[in-house]
């Protein structure tokens, strides 16, 4: 089933499209004309909010491209580009390829890498195999997670440590298999 | 602590569970290696999203290898168990540090000394490697992941979907299969808990 359905914000977890929605109320006509009228302000073409869904008795082979939210329940193997918009793995989802999108969401399985401006989601349910590039991630407890993060990083805090690594430069305390002068007892 | 409460604890099997603490190791592991170029770090514990975007915002590139979920999975399959060390297959020298958290606590020896293998293989020299393991068997014995927070501390949040045997191991048992890293740091608590850093014998990065 391909369904494509225009749906409320709230069901979707991002919130990236509302922003537009949230324009201050109109006021109402004044009766006192101005002197100089202003040109009504163009408006801002706003990236579209609806959603296209793959059922999962769907197989796609290919690469897709689109300026619309998109969401595989059935199965997938290409690349899918939508730098604009959200892409989510379903819990049905199967999906092979590589992911250039704002935010993606994972329920399913997802082989591949993910290049997201925004954030990824990986829930308990998903089986992820794969390379994440994001401006952040949130990975439930349970998922079954194999693979590479990176994230926007952190300055340094210490930028004076160096490759002899602090505190490692100078002979270890002992050999494994003895005990260690360095062992110290504390209460956690 | 109570003599009573003392004695109990010597002669029973168990010990209790800490709740949350601050980990010097952490701290040590990661003060070390963040400041190093280009710096690739391996986690093995359960997945979660707090120590993925702790460790992600620090260093270079972080892989997330969840070895407690492949481990249930490998345990499940029939008739016999699966070989759950078959998913470390990252290239030789991939990693200046590895976080095992307590896994080994879950291994027995056989699989202890093939995970040690494959970590000293994928270490590049002068790389750490990072484990928990307790003395005795903890009570409750419900796994946990370590979530890294402010400062170093360290809670422990229970994994539900998981149920792994506990081989806890005392301190010679266990230093023994670690022998081919130097020893950096080694702490132990009162409650049985062991934090230990090693490092693969190496005098430059490779």
């Amino acid at each position: 089933m391909l369904g494509k359905t225009k749906k409320p914000e709230n069901d979707t977890p991002f919130t990236a499209a509302k922003i537009e929605e949230e324009k201050p109320a109109r006021t109402p006509p004044r009766p006192t004309p101005t002197p100089t009228p202003t040109p009504a302000p163009t408006q801002a073409p706003t990236p579209s909010e609806e959603k296209t869904t793959i059922g999962q008795h769907i197989i796609i082979e290919g690469q897709i491209r689109g300026e619309e939210h998109l969401v595989i329940e059935g199965e997938m193997k290409g690349n899918v580009q939508m730098e604009k918009h959200n892409f989510t793995v379903g819990s049905n989802g199967r999906v092979d390829g590589e992911i250039r999108a704002q935010n993606v969401s994972i329920s399913g399985q997802l082989k591949g890498a993910i290049n997201a401006s925004g954030k990824v989601e990986v829930t308990k349910e998903a089986d992820f195999l794969g390379d994440i590039k994001a401006k952040s991630i949130s990975v439930e407890d349970g998922a079954y997670f194999k693979g590479s993060i990176e994230l926007a990083r952190e300055p340094h805090r210490k930028s004076s440590i160096t490759e002899t690594s602090k505190g490692l430069s100078t002979p270890h305390t002992g050999k494994a298999g003895y005990p260690t002068p360095t062992d110290t007892k504390k209460e956690p | 602590m109570t003599n009573s409460t003392a004695q109990q604890r010597t002669y029973s099997d168990t010990e209790p569970f800490p709740v949350r603490y601050n980990s010097t190791i952490l701290e040590r592991f990661v003060d070390t290696i963040e400041g190093w170029r280009d710096v690739r770090t391996l986690d093995m514990g359960p997945v979660c999203r707090e120590n993925i975007t702790f460790f992600a915002r620090r260093m270079s590139r972080h892989y997330a290898c969840d070895m407690f979920s492949r481990l249930q999975r490998a345990l499940e399959q029939k008739p016999v168990p699966g070989d759950v060390i078959r998913h470390l297959d990252y290239p030789p020298r991939s990693f200046d540090g590895i976080q095992l958290w307590d896994l080994i606590d879950h291994l027995d020896n056989n699989q202890v000394k093939q995970l040690v293998e494959r970590c000293f293989d994928m270490l590049r020299s002068t790389g750490l490697l990072m484990l928990i393991a307790f003395e005795k068997k903890p009570v409750p014995t419900t796994i946990n992941a370590f979530i890294t927070g402010r400062q170093y501390q360290v809670d422990l949040r229970i994994q539900p979907h998981l149920d792994l045997p506990w081989y806890c191991r005392h301190n010679r048992a266990l230093m023994s299969l670690l022998a081919d890293f130097n020893i950096v740091k080694l702490f132990r608590y009162r409650n049985g808990l062991r934090e230990i850093l090693i490092k693969k014998p190496g005098l430059v990065r490779d």
